[in-house]
């Protein structure tokens, strides 16, 4: 009977030890699978940072680019705004009436001026700019 | 029994650069000679002088009102060009690629 009793302790034993064994060994598994996600985690949560920072960057700089260009549209006004505020405060017919002369020299320096300008802001940077040589003066009136 | 290889997924950052063109050749005026004549003061004398350069020629008159109309019309493409150029190079320092210096910080 005593024989019998240990023959069955023996083989809850072993049969608990190899219960013990699968759970230990399924505990390692899930334990590797866990690892394998965390570091697959961290890649995504570095990318998703990385992605975040160039973002940022890129936001910083088209609002530093978008700032300048403000300037730029507004600095462009200035030319017609003075234009404007000249031809106000003047009253040029009244003017060439009285000194033809005068008048007719400012207005051909300011139209000379309104060309070189014109060529000036549309200058190109050297090495693309052609070769061709100035159109010049083309106009019938020599003096 | 092989090992299965492992796969490694890699995401990276690529922007598509956009090249950009060269600028357009400059303008290039041609000079004009403006005159101002006023009926009381100097009709006789642009006459003789405008006659002694193109001949019998007709010429064009214009009024003081349509001169500075003429004037206002060159501010306003002056103005549009100068905007245009601005929003031009606006667009070609955003597409264009950071500075390496920039890049590596």
């Amino acid at each position: 009977m005593f024989s019998g009793l240990k023959i069955a302790m023996v083989f809850v034993l072993l049969a608990s030890a190899g219960g013990a064994f699968i759970y230990v060994k399924n505990l390692q598994s899930n334990l590797e699978i866990a690892r394998a996600n965390n570091a697959k985690l961290e890649i995504a949560v570095e990318t998703s940072e990385a992605s975040l920072k160039v973002l940022k960057e890129d936001n910083a700089r088209l609002n530093e680019l978008n700032s300048t260009l403000n300037v730029s549209l507004s600095k462009s006004e200035a030319y017609g705004d003075e234009l404007r505020a000249t031809l106000n405060k003047h009253n040029l017919t009244h003017l060439a009436n009285k000194k033809p002369g005068p008048i007719e020299k400012r207005m051909q320096n300011a139209t000379n001026k309104l060309w070189n300008d014109l060529e000036s802001i549309t200058t190109v940077t050297p090495g693309v700019q052609s070769d061709e040589t100035r159109a010049g003066d083309q106009s019938s009136n020599k003096d | 029994m092989r090992q299965e290889p492992e796969i490694k997924v890699v995401t990276k950052i690529e922007k598509t650069v956009v090249p950009t063109v060269p600028h357009p050749k400059p303008v290039q005026m041609n000079d004009i000679k403006i005159y101002v004549v006023s009926p009381s003061e100097n009709f006789e004398e642009f006459k003789k002088e405008f006659e002694s350069k193109n001949g019998g020629d007709a010429y064009i008159a214009i009024s003081i009102k349509d001169y500075e109309n003429l004037s206002l019309n060159f501010a306003e493409l002056r103005r549009y060009i100068e905007q245009q150029k601005a929003i031009i190079v606006y667009y070609e320092e955003a597409v264009s690629p950071l500075p390496k210096t920039e890049k590596s910080e």
